[in-house]
């Protein structure tokens, strides 16, 4: 689903990633963890294309397709979704129009017909009550006073709205408290099948415990240094990053 | 030589010779109580004559430069025109007003109406009373000048709860010209008026439409205003407004700028009895011309309050000029205001100048004030994008969302809709010219 080869990024002409190297399956979750500083973000928002993150060398194949000269926008509606670390407040949107005009604006990028506001709030709806999203919250201004956790499930809603081919989750675990988590985990658990890829960005193993991955993978100054199963995020978590960091 | 600091270079002063010339024909000539009103307000244009930078208050709204030719004064129109009914307020009373005269009205059962260019003996005693009180001095040359050489426009009393559309629009006259009306709206004891105020038109001539607003709210009146200025850009537009708010009066007020090579709208606001409350919202939404807001926020008196929102986005080469005095009055204690100026730049050659001003002279006052001039949120757009919405789209979205609270407690739904149509037609050309 996902190949990662040679990947450099320069950001305000300072290199932040340095050669990376990763392959995502369809059907796995894989994690990336690492120190504060090590690139985690930067290969986030290169993934889904913002600017100012210069790939300077190396791809990103997605589907067989280079994603590198993409907007955001198209690489959208291609299936790439990331949710934010820090989801933006939009206040004067609503969050159901936001939801309608982006599913919609996928829709037409993709060839597909338009929802209406009827088939758009009744999928919304369905959606949201797994993820216990009441009707309210979708009536307010996009995240604009959401709580940290509120804030998270909305990005979650929005990925199973949107039903990516590959999922980026920039360390959705920040700033939630334990009951907040378990519920963010649950919704992005349900969320697995064979035909979607993950990429799951933290900088603790806390939320590994809920979203098992298959591999997990060890960034250090801009570099993955280590690979390994599941069980290598509970090593990281007795050893601390500075021991793989040195390795 | 050196110039007179107030003296005009360019202009002469043709509003000056117009009175001289036809003072004995204006409406309501012999009038003694009009004729000296006039006269005050002449002498107090004359202080300025039509304002250059050198005036403080017009420093960023060169008016006088921009007068490229002598305006004759409009006279009435005759022929049929439109009335611009997009704006809802059915059941409502509807006024027609063309090139400053009264042209045509309908639903003002219950109000009480004067033709201000029919002014004559049978005028009654409220008229008197009120007109020319306000937005005829000073620091209000055109104001003063729309009073002086008021040609014609309505004067209009309201008791109970109602609704007024004024509906200003242009003739398609060949010829340069200029209309000086007024309007005077007394709301009584008690009553509630929603006021919509919509001006658009203007023909290939160069105009200048000078209005000067009068609006009397007595104890316990409220007076919502919604006001949509979106001219041609041959036309030069100065409205003059001046309000008195009595004990508990409420004035909530949303002016919105849209077109016009240059506008002007001029507020003093005189918050002249405890309880008193102005809520005043201004949106300027520019791809080229100037859109100037002053206001003067006057606290005369204690336990008054004051919202004030500027919003402004501009593009191409508009320039939004924003200034907003407070004053607050010895005695005037517990006044309590507010002022926020909040811009959205989208092009390099767009320009905005805010200028938020304090006068204090009492105690135990809040007095607050903001400033937030920018481009769009890079965040925000990634954001809209990286779900999907196309850069345009989501562009689009945030201005609007930028714009959304400035208006969302105003009017009902069919003057919303109407209003966010324009809006949406006048960011479309934002849009397509930025950057």
């Amino acid at each position: 689903m996902l190949e990662i080869d040679d990947l450099h990024v320069t950001v305000d002409g300072k290199e932040i990633l340095k050669g990376i190297t990763l392959s995502i399956p369809a059907g796995q979750v894989h994690a990336v963890m690492g120190p504060n500083g090590s690139g985690k973000s930067t290969l986030s928002y290169t993934l889904a294309g913002r600017e100012g993150y210069q790939v300077t060398r190396g791809r990103i194949l997605y589907r067989g397709e280079d994603l590198t000269a993409l907007a955001p926008e198209e690489r959208a509606a291609k299936g790439v979704f990331l949710a934010l670390q820090y989801p933006v407040e939009i206040p004067g949107v609503v969050t159901l129009t936001f939801l309608k005009t982006a599913l919609n604006a996928q829709r037409r990028a993709q060839g597909l017909p338009e929802f209406d506001a009827l088939r758009t709030l009744k999928l919304v709806r369905e959606k949201a009550a797994t993820l216990r999203i009441g009707e309210d919250m979708l009536r307010r201004p996009l995240n604009a006073g959401f709580s940290g956790g509120e804030k998270k499930r909305m990005e979650i809603l929005q990925m199973a709205l949107f039903e990516p081919k590959l999922a980026i989750l920039d360390e959705t675990d920040s700033g939630l408290d334990i009951d907040a988590l378990k519920l963010v985990a649950e919704g992005v658990n349900m969320l697995r099948s064979p035909d979607r890829a993950m990429l799951v960005i933290t900088h603790y193993q806390r939320l590994l415990s809920y979203i098992v991955p298959d591999r997990v993978h060890v960034l250090a100054g801009g570099r993955i240094v280590k690979s390994g199963g599941a069980d290598l995020a509970l090593e990281l978590e007795k050893s601390g990053y500075e021991g793989v960091e040195a390795a | 030589m050196t110039a007179h600091p107030f003296k005009l270079d360019s202009q002469p002063n043709m509003f000056r010779e117009d009175f001289s010339r036809h003072s004995a024909e204006l409406p309501g000539a012999g009038l003694a109580w009009l004729d000296a009103r006039r006269r005050a307000a002449m002498d107090a244009f004359d202080r300025t004559g039509v304002p250059t930078r050198r005036v403080e208050a017009w420093k960023y709204t060169d008016l006088a430069n921009a007068l490229e030719s002598d305006l004759v004064p409009a006279s009435r129109f005759e022929g049929e025109i439109a009335f611009d009914d997009a704006f809802g307020a059915r059941g409502g009373a509807q006024l027609l007003l063309a090139d400053g005269f009264l042209h045509s009205a309908t639903g003002t059962d219950g109000m009480e109406l004067v033709d201000l260019a029919a002014l004559g003996s049978q005028t009654p005693a409220w008229v008197e009373e009120h007109l020319g009180r306000m937005a005829a001095g000073a620091a209000q040359p055109l104001g003063a000048a729309s009073l002086g050489l008021m040609r014609g426009g309505v004067a209009l009393r309201v008791h109970g709860t109602r609704s007024l559309h004024l509906h200003f629009a242009r003739s398609a006259g060949a010829q340069d010209s200029v209309s000086h009306g007024r309007v005077l709206i007394v709301v009584e004891d008690g009553a509630s008026l929603r006021l919509t105020e919509t001006h658009t038109g203007g023909g290939a001539s160069e105009s200048l439409v000078n209005l000067g607003i009068e609006l009397v709210l007595k104890e316990n009146a409220k007076l919502e205003h919604i006001r949509i200025q979106s001219e041609t850009a041959r036309t030069l537009h100065v409205t003059s407004l001046g309000a008195s708010l009595a004990r508990d009066a409420e004035y909530r007020a949303l002016y919105a700028a849209m077109g016009a090579r240059l506008s002007r709208m001029d507020v003093n606001l005189n918050l002249a009895a405890p309880g008193a409350h102005a809520t005043l919202h201004n949106v300027a939404v520019l791809s080229a011309g100037i859109a100037d807001v002053t206001t003067v926020m006057d606290h005369a008196a204690p336990h008054t309050t004051s919202r004030q929102l500027f919003k402004s986005v501009v593009g191409g080469c508009g320039r939004s000029v924003n200034q907003g005095r407070v004053t607050v009055r010895k005695g005037a204690n517990k006044a309590d205001s507010h002022q926020l100026f909040k811009a959205l730049l989208l092009s390099p050659r767009a320009e905005v100048d805010a200028k938020p001003e304090l006068e204090i002279f009492a105690d135990d006052v809040v007095c607050g004030h903001g400033t937030a001039i920018g481009a769009l949120d890079a965040d925000a757009l990634f954001y809209l994008r990286a779900r999907g919405i196309p850069e345009n789209e989501a562009k689009g979205l945030l201005i609007r969302a930028f714009l959304a609270d400035a208006i969302e407690d105003f009017g009902d739904e069919t003057l919303r809709d109407a209003l966010g149509k324009r809006l949406d037609d006048a960011l479309d050309v934002v849009e397509r010219v930025a950057p």
